[in-house]
């Protein structure tokens, strides 16, 4: 293919679909507040981990709860 | 203190501010590579968040704008991978309005549904380079590739466009 088989398609192509409108019409802060508040009240994934381990120990090892409650 | 060092540090005014004098720039970005208002917002947010996420990895000596160009597409070829095969790429309806009358409506679902085969890495150079006449080196900038590595996929995108569209473009029917 030559370069004038390139600036055809490039042609054809650009009269399909024209460049976006990129303009942003509104403010996003709002939106990002939201999105760090969301995060802040989601719990961390580990502690869920911690819990359902801890939970798997109760259930397996019931001896543990004596200690853990003289730990508490 | 400057405003990119307080950045880093944790300032959540700094970020604010960065924010505001960053977002149209960023959405701008993501536009031009998804081609939907709606995704373009959600991932201009995302990009933002995980930029406060990583606020510590900042270098306050490099460019804000680069580095947020960057996260966001990435998250924009993310998006795409996802895209592929289920949202057309023509979707905004004032894009449509603004397509060339000349052009017939088929013909234009057409070269969106050729834009749409392509696999998103190519996609996004094609979209960009071809349609929005970005520099090679801004694109490379933004994918973390050379402008050699640019200029291969382009032209891979370019032989599939053409194989694709082959009945379409002019001067190419004897093929």
């Amino acid at each position: 293919m030559n370069e004038t088989d390139d600036l055809k398609l490039r042609e054809f192509l650009k009269k399909g679909l024209r460049p976006a409108n990129a303009e942003l019409r509104r403010d996003l802060w709002p939106s990002m507040l939201g999105r760090m508040e969301k995060d802040e009240l989601r719990v961390p994934w580990f502690d869920w981990v911690l819990l359902g381990a801890m939970a798997a120990c109760l259930v397996f090892v019931p001896q543990m709860i004596p200690m853990l409650l003289y730990h508490l | 203190m400057e405003l990119l060092e307080r950045f880093a540090q944790g300032d959540r005014d700094a970020f604010e501010e960065l924010f505001r004098q960053y977002q149209g720039e960023v959405f701008g970005w993501v536009m031009r590579i998804v081609r939907d208002r709606g995704i373009a917002e959600d991932l201009t947010v995302e990009a933002f968040w995980r930029m406060h996420r990583a606020h510590a990895r900042f270098d306050p000596t490099r460019s804000f704008g680069a580095w947020a160009r960057r996260i966001a597409t990435n998250l924009a070829l993310d998006q795409l991978r996802k895209m592929r095969r289920e949202v057309p790429l023509v979707v905004d309806t004032a894009d449509v309005a603004r397509a060339n009358p000349a052009i017939q409506r088929e013909t234009r679902e057409q070269i969106a549904a050729a834009f749409q085969g392509l696999a998103p890495k190519l996609r996004v150079v094609a979209t960009l380079s071809l349609i929005e006449d970005v520099p090679h080196r801004e694109i490379a900038e933004a994918l973390g590739i050379s402008e050699v590595a640019v200029r291969v996929r382009l032209s891979r995108a370019m032989k599939i466009l053409r194989e694709q569209l082959k009945e379409q473009v002019p001067g190419n029917e004897r093929n």
